[in-house]
């Protein structure tokens, strides 16, 4: 019995999940007529003048180059400044390096939401309201790739240093040209974990801008829900155009996400 | 996926101090470290203290300086229940949330990770779907949700309309709002969970649950007497990391139903954004966000805790 049951159980858990996915791609190539009737029509009707429509009445070209700008820029950033506090904290000597460190992990304790107050004021003080700057500068550090890639570094022998010092190496080169190539594969966790973490971003864009040149493509898909409310074919349309890219990245990359969820044991938050 | 466990760490880190060559006993350390602390001191350490400064102030919104100090009437506020809606019962609809989460999101979490626990194709296929759901944007798979949950043509009904259930108006009925979107929630959130699991489950002994096998146990006596002990520490970080989540939970509830109907789903995150940014009432809104960040430590605090004795087991 049991050799039936299992990967049955495996595949009907597999569907239920799955289902709001279809249903989302079903209604974004339905005709508006098949959408609102009940009970439901259950397949497609490969109607794409959804996707038409949808995609005139918004700026996603500007919310797609938004995002691609912000979470581009934030991964850039996140890799320079975990890749310098990574090796500081592993294999570097100074005083006060416990404490700096217990700081550095403090700050993943902070809740997004409590940030926002402070920030929101911050911004308009020093200008940086409605820019991409506010979405960009704040995100710039992560506790989790300051966690990997230390945790990456301490591994490392220490002859791999020692000859470098003996080239005449500084820490800057030791980093760069040694330790820096070796964490490629950590490298890549860190900034798949920045990029979702800007792609999907949500309370912090809407809450620091207000005009469409600066927003990323969640906040648009949001403002574009809030105006078209009830219709249900280019809604599932725009959440089908907005969501694929994500879908896809994570079929070819599933190793790594799957890798990230084990690094958010380490260091809880990225 | 070992080497960034918690485990190395600590004997690792004695051998760092140890070793080092000359050239990195440098106070170029400090430039090193400069750019993330800088971030981590302007963005988020010092706002966490200017939260707590501005909780004690009747905040202007258009006017600083009209900026008031009031001292703790913000948390009188919170303890009297004179705003709307209570403190209390804010706190109850998160508690209602976060339980829910946590119970719910551990035990069906649990549960997938033992149906999916052999490396067999099939199962691996059920895994990249339930962890499918996770990667999604909040904001594109609530929309799809409230579809779903379509008091007239949505899915939701479809499925209890077999059962015989006439429909129901799912986001707009105070006894069935949560329920939707706690749902939706575990949708989301459990593929997270069940991966850490399937994680916990590749570390424990099978020989145990052999020998418990041949000593003639049941799957069900060899699950809680063998299995689930060795899986404790996993299942403590579960927990901890669900309520953390849940607890600060915003982007559903602003994106299905807006807190409401009347407040009904407005949780502690919610209220947080709402009272601040919509009812402009800023200093009670800091002080809101101080009791957050206050559960929030300590529930970190008790998460560093097991993770430190996750290392142990792993």
């Amino acid at each position: 019995m049991g050799r039936l049951l299992q990967p049955g159980a495996a595949i009907a858990v597999g569907l239920i999940f799955l289902v709001p996915i279809f249903w989302m791609l079903i209604t974004s190539v339905a005709s508006d007529a098949d959408v609102f009737t009940f009970p439901p029509r259950l397949w497609p009707a490969w109607d794409f003048s959804n996707y038409a429509k949808a995609w005139g009445k918004s700026p996603w070209l500007t919310y797609f180059g938004n995002t691609v700008l912000i979470a581009g820029s934030v991964v850039l950033l996140v890799l320079i400044t975990s890749l310098l506090a990574g090796f500081a904290f592993a294999l570097m000597r100074f005083r006060g390096k416990g404490v700096l460190f217990l700081l550095v992990m403090s700050a993943m304790m902070v809740p997004q939401t409590v940030l926002l107050i402070p920030n929101f004021i911050m911004a308009q003080k020093l200008g940086w309201y409605d820019t991409y700057l506010i979405q960009i500068v704040p995100w710039g550090a992560s506790v989790f790739g300051i966690f990997l890639l230390r945790q990456f570094f301490l591994t490392l022998p220490k002859e791999l240093f020692e000859a470098a010092e003996m080239d005449g190496a500084g820490p800057l080169r030791m980093l760069f040209s040694v330790a820096a190539p070796l964490a490629a594969p950590s490298l890549v966790l860190v900034a798949l974990n920045s990029f979702m973490g800007s792609w999907n971003a949500f309370v912090w864009p809407y809450i620091m801008t207000k005009s469409d040149a600066v927003r990323p493509i969640e906040v648009g898909l949001q403002a574009f829900y809030g105006t078209e409310g009830t219709d249900w074919t280019g809604l599932c349309a725009a959440v089908s155009f907005t969501t694929l890219p994500i879908i896809v990245l994570f079929l070819f990359l599933q190793k790594y996400f799957v890798t990230g969820v084990y690094g958010t044991q380490g260091s809880v938050r990225g | 996926m070992k080497t960034i466990l918690q485990g190395k760490t600590a004997a690792a880190s004695r051998t760092a101090a140890s070793r080092g060559t000359s050239g990195l006993r440098s106070p170029v350390a400090y430039l090193f470290i400069l750019p993330a602390m800088l971030i981590f001191l302007v963005f988020t350490i010092g706002p966490t203290i200017f939260t707590f400064v501005v909780s004690t102030f009747k905040w202007n919104w258009l006017n600083p300086d009209q900026n008031k100090f009031v001292g703790v009437a913000n948390y009188q506020m919170l303890v009297d229940g004179s705003q709307d809606p209570p403190f209390a019962a804010t706190l109850l609809t998160s508690g209602y949330f976060v339980s829910a989460m946590v119970v719910g999101g551990t035990a069906i979490s649990l549960g997938l990770a033992m149906l999916l626990r052999q490396a067999r194709r099939i199962n691996v296929a059920a895994r990249t779907a339930v962890f499918l759901a996770h990667v999604t944007p909040l904001v594109a798979t609530s929309i799809v949700w409230v579809w779903i949950f379509n008091p007239r043509f949505g899915l939701a009904n479809l499925v209890m309309s077999w059962f015989g259930i006439p429909n129901i108006d799912w986001l707009g009925n105070s006894r069935f709002a949560m329920p939707a979107v706690i749902i939706y929630s575990l949708w989301h959130e459990i593929g997270f969970t069940t991966v850490i699991f399937l994680g916990g489950l590749t570390t424990i002994s099978t020989e145990l649950s052999e020998a418990a096998r041949l000593d003639g146990c049941n799957a069900w006596q060899e699950f809680w007497n063998v299995t689930f002990p060795q899986l404790r520490p996993v299942a403590i970080f579960v927990i901890v990391v669900s309520s953390v989540a849940s607890l600060q939970a915003f982007t559903q509830f602003f994106m299905m139903t807006g807190g409401g109907p009347g407040f009904d789903t407005a949780t502690l995150g919610f209220q947080l954004y709402q009272q601040a940014f919509v009812f402009r009432k800023t200093g009670y809104a800091a002080a809101l966000a101080v009791v957050l960040f206050s559960i929030t430590v300590a529930l970190s605090i008790l998460q560093l805790r097991t993770t430190r004795s996750l290392g142990r087991t792993v």
